[in-house]
């Protein structure tokens, strides 16, 4: 039982250190700087801003509106 | 703002690249995230089978009453030990370790591990429902796998937890996206709140009414620091894809991290409100589901105003109805909650149907159609096939929200009823219970209804997997390109 509530105290302190050192991580390496930047970081040139990557397949909208493969 | 606003014209080399990297990407999550996903909709389809036999005895006990592993108290826990770590935790780590890969633009790492932890968790999974079914339950809420099948997911989840972390220390994106904040909390989180639980629970188990407390903590957080991340984190990665349109406000989505973070773990213990715990442990735990209003606004404002201009597109993408679906019942299941957890509104919820129309608005309305959502997104991309059938996955939706809509409209008015009527002392018990069986027929209705959804659902998997059909020329991954105009989205963030 001492052990387990061992296990558990060491645990809280480890966790509440990792949250603390991954939110000063965060500040001291710009992650909360430039936020137009990070909001457009999973954009890329092919797959840019203004392109939607899914439809419903199979209906008369996406046969007549999508185009074929982009290496064609 | 403005160079965000009009759709960039690249080189084709560039975008080749992009592609060829993303293509890269998908191939090296393929075997372990479709296995996952492989693993969820089976456990998906078995879990709902329980969840029908457990509504039906509801109002017709006698109901396949002869055999001793289809009893009530078997299924019930049978039910959700089978969907909460069977469908949606398996669900959710696909979903988590593919987006943990795209959002790297690095490879999954470990592959080999991650398909030994799909095969551990699924041992866990069929050794922990036979048990449950045998009559081993622990009778711990949300912990009744018997004591010898926690052992199975903590494994699994450590080999989870390597690879996640290692593809996101190899990552080529500089930048954290929210997404990843979440998804890394997910990691951190659940594997400390398992093994914190099970310990003092079943292994060297605490006495009293700390057993209670602790059940109770471990339970909401499965749910808030476990499912939610998983479930938000996509949605703020998809939404965004889905739509070509960033998110409305970056700042706001990490405030909503941060808060969720600081806020939700304090909440569990509103649900043991009039037990026999201290009165600041409650108190403090109805404090911090108050506080969870804020997380909770600023993600509806951003998910909100992300969509405002495009929801003609709900008409065509699977994806995003699905999680604009989810994202809705987000919020909706939040504030709930929050008010749920004042000890006035508590007094009449409080051990009624009310409570379990909650949950299901949580863990479905919220969490499971943003999964469906997800995996009609990446299952394409892992297997290089399109979907069977759009009328199939409209099939699929439609029994899905209307199932889960009567659910919880029956479940909630019928359970508001029947605790002002358990509060009366003159209305004697028997008739309160008779008075909710016409609820309790139409959640068997609206069960029926999700189970069709569900069948839709597990067939389109595998043909799927089966590559079924006529084959669409090039990978799934650029085959779905609209043309820009024709689509003419909104793109301008409606914040700028």
């Amino acid at each position: 039982m001492t052990l387990a509530y061992l296990v558990i105290f060491a645990s809280f302190l480890l966790f509440g250190l990792s949250v603390v050192l991954a939110l000063a991580w965060a500040l001291s390496n710009g992650q909360m700087k430039n936020f137009e930047r990070g909001a457009t970081a999973i954009f890329d040139p092919d797959e840019p801003i203004g392109i939607a990557t899914d439809s419903f397949p199979s209906t008369r909208w996406h046969a007549e509106r999508f185009e074929g493969p982009l290496n064609e | 703002m403005s160079e965000m606003t009009a759709p960039a014209v690249h080189a084709a080399a560039d975008r080749q690249v992009f592609a060829r990297q993303r293509a890269a990407i998908d191939a090296s999550a393929r075997l372990p995230v479709l296995g996952f996903f492989a693993g969820a909709v089976f456990w998906l389809l078995v879990g709902t089978a329980l969840a029908l036999l457990a509504s039906i005895k509801l109002h017709n006990p006698e109901f396949l009453d002869s055999a001793p592993w289809l009893t009530f108290g078997r299924v019930r826990p049978a039910h959700l030990n089978t969907m909460a770590y069977g469908w949606a935790s398996q669900a959710g780590l696909g979903v988590l370790l593919w987006l943990m890969a795209r959002l790297a633009r690095a490879e999954l790492c470990h592959t080999r591990l991650l398909i030994v932890s799909v095969a551990v968790w699924n041992v866990g999974m069929l050794a922990g429902t036979i048990g449950i079914l045998a009559g081993e339950s622990t009778s711990i809420e949300w912990l009744e796998f018997p004591p010898f099948a926690p052992p199975f997911f903590a494994i699994a989840f450590a080999l989870i937890a390597v690879s996640a972390m290692v593809t996101f220390r190899n990552r080529r994106e500089c930048h954290v996206y929210v997404t990843q904040w979440y998804l890394i909390g997910a990691v951190f989180w659940f594997p400390w709140l398992y093994t914190a639980a099970n310990l003092l629970l079943l292994y060297t188990p605490v006495s009293g009414v700390s057993q209670a407390s602790i059940n109770w903590w471990y339970a909401h957080n499965v749910l808030g620091l476990w499912l939610t991340p998983i479930g938000l984190g996509a949605v703020y990665y998809l939404l965004p894809k889905v739509l070509g349109r960033p998110i409305y406000s970056y700042q706001l989505s990490l405030l909503g991290f941060w808060s969720l973070a600081l806020f939700y773990n304090w909440a569990g213990v509103h649900h043991l409100i009039g037990g026999p715990l201290p009165a600041w442990l409650i108190t403090l735990s109805i404090v911090g589901s108050g506080m969870m209003v804020i997380p909770v606004i600023t993600v509806a404002i951003n998910h909100h105003m992300t969509v405002v201009g495009n929801f003609r597109q709900l008409r065509y993408s699977p994806t995003l109805r699905f999680i604009v679906f989810g994202a809705m019942s987000y919020t909706v299941v939040s504030v709930q909650g929050a008010l749920q957890s004042l000890r006035t509104v508590n007094e009449v919820t409080h051990f009624t149907h009310y409570t379990v129309a909650h949950a299901h608005l949580g863990v479905y309305a919220f969490f499971t159609m943003i999964m469906f959502g997800s995996i009609y997104y990446i299952v394409p991309r892992l297997t290089g096939w399109e979907w069977a059938s759009g009328r199939l996955i409209s099939f699929h939706f439609w029994t899905t929200a209307v199932g889960v809509a009567l659910y919880f409209l029956a479940l909630t008015f019928g359970g508001w009823w029947q605790g002002l009527e358990m509060n009366n002392a003159d209305v004697p018990f028997l008739t309160i219970v008779q008075k909710t069986l016409p609820y309790l027929r139409a959640r068997s209705a609206a069960g029926l209804l999700m189970a069709a959804g569900h069948l839709a659902f597990a067939v389109l998997f595998t043909l799927n997997l089966l590559h079924f059909g006529e084959r669409r020329s090039g990978p799934t991954l650029f085959v779905e390109r609209p043309q820009e105009a024709d689509l003419a989205l909104t793109v301008e963030p409606a914040g700028s």
